[in-house]
């Protein structure tokens, strides 16, 4: 049996409900790690990925000319000039990624691999040490981004995890998804900077996007992409938080992302696109 | 990706305002159906449909798209919330009762609140009457004298799952007996 609603109740019960939670609240709630627990986190995850390794995965092919081993040697290198970075040397702020850090990634080629492991491991741990206590708001410059100290750990949580995944990929491991608490702020991160992707990719049409990232971890944001603009088109996409931020990591095309999309799919291809403008190799 | 329940309860539990609306839109005039049936026309299936909403917004996560349809669990919601309106309301009732009949030389009600307490107060028993012996012995004791389920057991000679089964089954039939009039008394 359907029954005419009466006037008003509409109203008064959406008025109700946003009483009680309020919308971009997930449910269920999860604890946020800080910019330096995620970081932390992420290399724990690295690290136990390349201790389960043999002796023959750190010879695979993984990523441009460059086997794990030299992966990981580039990510030795990440750590070097993120140090810098933080000591405020000028040298790394507008560097390229990829050759700035080529030398330390060319470096472990005949090595132990146990001895590249360690070094990482140690870099790691020089990088959270070189944050603990210190001011997570200043502004650092590194490879032409410039980045808050807290954004910057979460954007290094994304590289770690990322490769991690690059290196499970290659030794035909299944991929690692961060846990909930470590993806609230990749998921902030993410949102935060799609405007960013947005004039990368010259996606200049105004677009208010409602973005819904479900499962643990996810959460909703409506983002302003594009020119400003007083009626911007509405635009609603729905993903899985994990399959959003592989995408935002440039390890998924647009088109194989499972999407429920709410408006022009055309302008829903344009926003995806961005999401992956900004990820570094 | 479809609009599913599976999407819905997702992106509710996302917190998704959008989806909440889409549910509301697509389910609220089932919902608001199916409160009618149980309580009568009013106010009080405007509240059961508030509550149901509120509470598929809080805990999004209670529903399990795999136990049934979106709908289904918001009507089951819907008449548990309606049921529990009809027995709070029966309670309020055999306490005003026992009061005015514990009370006979208070201060007591104004002639029009008697008149409306003597006439749920009829209603009520003329819908109690109209039920089984053993329904209506086990409805006097729990509602009129305030047992609990165990008392009516013991009083009864029931074992208690028997004493609850005959309450369920006599408020179901109280439900459809009471008039709108009666649920709607202040």
């Amino acid at each position: 049996m359907t029954a005419s609603l009466p006037a008003g109740l509409r109203e008064r019960v959406m008025a109700a409900t946003h009483q009680v939670r309020q919308a971009g609240q997930s449910v269920p709630e999860v604890s946020e790690d800080s910019p330096a627990e995620a970081f932390g986190h992420a290399a724990d995850a690295f690290y136990q990925t390349l201790c389960s390794l043999t002796g023959d995965d750190w010879g695979l092919p993984v990523l441009r000319d460059l086997d794990v081993q030299g992966l990981v040697g580039h990510l030795i290198g990440v750590e070097d000039d993120v140090q810098r970075a933080l000591a405020g040397d000028p040298g790394v702020a507008s560097t390229d990624h990829v050759q700035s850090t080529q030398p330390a990634a060319l470096r472990q080629a005949g090595r132990p691999t146990a001895g590249t492991r360690e070094d990482w491991r140690r870099a790691a741990d020089r990088t959270l040490a070189a944050v603990t206590g210190g001011d997570l708001d200043a502004v650092v410059a590194l490879h032409g981004f410039p980045l808050r100290v807290r954004d910057l750990l979460v954007a290094r949580t994304f590289e770690l995890w990322t490769h991690e995944n690059d290196i499970r990929t290659a030794a035909g491991l299944s991929l690692a998804a961060p846990a909930p608490s470590t993806l609230q702020p990749m998921t902030r991160l993410a949102t935060a900077l799609l405007p960013f992707g947005a004039v990368f990719t010259d996606l200049h049409e105004p677009v208010s996007v409602h973005l819904v990232l479900t499962g643990p971890g996810g959460g909703t944001w409506d983002v302003a992409v594009g020119d400003p603009s007083p009626e911007p088109a509405a635009l609603g996409i729905v993903t899985d938080v994990v399959g959003f931020c592989r995408l935002f990591s440039n390890r998924i095309a647009p088109a194989d992302l499972d999407v429920f999309v709410t408006g022009d799919p055309r302008l829903a291809r344009s926003v995806l696109t961005a999401a992956t403008a900004l990820a570094l190799d | 990706m479809e609009p599913t329940d599976p999407l819905w309860a997702a992106r509710l539990a996302a917190g998704d305002d959008h989806a909440l609306a889409e549910v509301f839109d697509h389910l609220a005039p089932t919902v608001y159906g199916a409160a009618l049936r149980v309580l009568g026309e009013g106010a009080a299936a405007q509240d059961v449909v508030q509550d149901v909403f509120v509470e598929l917004w809080r805990h999004p996560d209670r529903y399990d798209p795999k136990a049934g349809t979106l709908g289904t669990y918001l009507i089951v919601l819907a008449r548990h919330r309606a049921v529990d309106l009809v027995r709070s309301e029966l309670r309020r009732l055999a306490r005003q009762e026992r009061h005015y009949r514990l009370t006979p030389e208070g201060p007591g009600p104004t002639p029009s609140d008697a008149v409306t307490a003597a006439d749920t107060a009829d209603a009520v028993r003329a819908a109690v009457r109209l039920l089984p012996d053993d329904q209506r012995q086990v409805v006097e004791l729990a509602y009129f004298q305030g047992l609990s389920y165990r008392e009516v057991a013991l009083a009864t000679g029931i074992p208690e799952g028997t004493a609850k089964s005959r309450l369920r089954l006599a408020l179901a039939k109280l439900e459809s007996a009471l008039d709108r009039q009666l649920l709607e008394s202040p």
